[in-house]
């Protein structure tokens, strides 16, 4: 056990997003903190199934944000993800042209892969046969890309990797960057996660496994965390970026540091494909690690940026993990409300909130939470944004595998 | 230059991100950064456009958009 003077602290020097709630981390993060509703409409890729509501990006031109001479060649997961990483090594001040690339890692999180041009090219392949399927096709999907990618962008030599812990994937990999930083294999890390797969066939199969919401006629309340009439998540698209630094380093060049993070734990629930263990003995044996690994003690953590996706199995789990690990005194929160459930990119989009939570000292509220689930004895951020001391929170995720992953984060 | 051309422009617009004016018949694909990945997908969009069968190795890094076109003009039209 990591006390606090053997605490690592991996600084948050850039951050990128490009989200349903806004593109850019300026408009992502006003949109985030006015909570007026789900950022979600109908999808009209998703136009012939019964599920069809999502938090889809309509005004992302992948042409503009990339160049159009790239662009089409690459999955609307990539796009995602060099847009954000762009951003956040912008935001960071550090100098890609100046930098030693060789100390420069990236570690991305993604749940599924470039699932959108897999059903195109697969539609090709029955329509016109093998010799007609894009030879770009595996660069497309095979879910490592967006990391090769960003360090094509970017001339990052260092290593490089996607996390694939299905909805914690954005969350393994912040964690992950921070380990390599650790162990001092790299100076900077470009960390985070990307989802686009908002397409018919994924989105059928979490509509037949019975996770998303049955508000299909109004998306602006139906993703709504902790609330009694909760009913399932809305599929969501996005991606977020991170720049992380040893603290140290960070301070010596005078960067702009939003938060550090400062713990992480991971475990698995060993217990079932998709519901999590109702007792949580695995998910809390990842969040007493992070804080172990913080050398925090659990009455000191004042705010949780909760996994809370809006379906009724994980937000009652969630909530009774929170409080018999943190207690009833956190003050509570789920972007989910406003950006829906971005699977391998919510961790890291939640990350990023997180640091942003920490950097200005104020609590988004979670959308749509208009009757708190009595089950759910926890202090939820609801209706606006709480002006808050926070020196300390921890970001939950959990995926579909039972993996269990948690950042402690603190102020910088 | 002559239709076949004018067509092959359209596609490099359509398909891969050019501008008309980005592109001349001297131009070779090595030149418009077209690598061994595109020069495939490109085969594949001619083949659909002028109905004719390409091999891998019609269209080469160092051939000229002048040069494709007569490899396309010079295929026979499947039925």
């Amino acid at each position: 056990m990591a006390g606090a003077a053997a605490r690592f602290d991996a600084a948050v020097t850039g951050i990128g997003m490009v989200t349903a709630a806004g593109i850019g981390t300026r408009e992502a993060w006003e949109t985030i903190v006015a909570a007026e509703g789900t950022a979600a409409s109908r999808v009209p890729a998703l136009a012939a199934l019964p599920a069809s509501a999502g938090c889809w990006i309509p005004g992302y031109d992948a042409d503009e944000a990339i160049g159009r001479r790239k662009a089409w060649r690459y999955d609307r997961s990539s796009h995602f993800a060099l847009t954000a990483a762009a951003e956040a090594v912008g935001d960071s001040g550090l100098d890609p042209a100046a930098w030693d690339g060789t100390r420069v890692a990236v570690v991305l999180g993604s749940g599924i892969g470039g699932a959108a041009s897999w059903e195109k090219q697969h539609n090709v392949l029955l329509k016109d046969g093998p010799l007609s399927v894009s030879p770009l096709l595996i660069p497309m999907l095979a879910v490592n890309m967006s990391a090769g990618y960003v360090a094509m962008q970017h001339g990052a030599h260092g290593p490089n990797l996607v996390t694939a812990t299905a909805c914690a994937s954005g969350t393994t990999a912040v964690g992950t960057a921070r380990e390599l930083l650790r162990q001092g294999v790299c100076d900077v890390v470009i960390t985070g996660g990307t989802e686009a797969c908002l397409i018919p066939s994924i989105v059928s199969g979490f509509a037949q496994m019975g996770a998303l919401t049955g508000r299909q006629d109004d998306p602006r309340t139906a993703s709504r965390p902790f609330d009694a009439d909760r009913d399932g998540f809305v599929p969501a698209e996005g991606a977020a970026v991170l720049v992380l630094e040893r603290a140290a380093d960070a301070r010596a060049r005078g960067a702009h540091v939003y938060a550090h993070v400062s713990g992480y734990g991971a475990s698995a629930d060993a217990y079932h494909a998709t519901a999590p263990d109702p007792e949580g003995t695995s998910a809390e044996l990842a969040l007493r690690a992070a804080l172990d690994d913080a050398g925090l003690s659990p009455d000191t953590v004042q705010h949780v940026n909760a996994h809370g996706t809006s379906t009724p199995l994980n937000d009652a789990a969630e909530s009774r993990l929170i409080r018999r690990v943190l207690g009833d005194r956190p003050a509570v929160t789920s972007v989910k409300g406003v950006v829906g459930h971005s699977l391998g990119a919510a961790g890291a989009i939640e990350a990023a909130v997180t640091a942003l939570t920490l950097d200005r000292q104020l609590i988004p509220p979670t959308a749509n939470l208009d009757r708190q689930d009595p089950r759910i004895e926890l202090d939820v951020v609801a209706e606006k944004a709480r002006a808050a001391d926070v020196e300390a929170a921890v970001s939950n995720s959990f995926g579909f595998g039972g993996q269990n992953a948690v950042l402690a984060l603190t102020r910088a | 230059m002559n239709d076949t051309y004018e067509r092959v422009v359209r596609l490099l617009v359509r398909n891969f991100g050019f501008e008309t004016g980005d592109v001349s018949p001297a131009d070779t694909f090595s030149e418009l950064e077209l690598d061994s990945l595109a020069l495939v997908e490109l085969t594949l969009a001619v083949q659909q456009e002028f109905g004719v069968k390409l091999t891998d190795d019609d269209l080469g890094a160092q051939s000229t958009l002048e040069e494709a076109v007569k490899v396309i003009e010079s295929k026979p039209v499947a039925a």
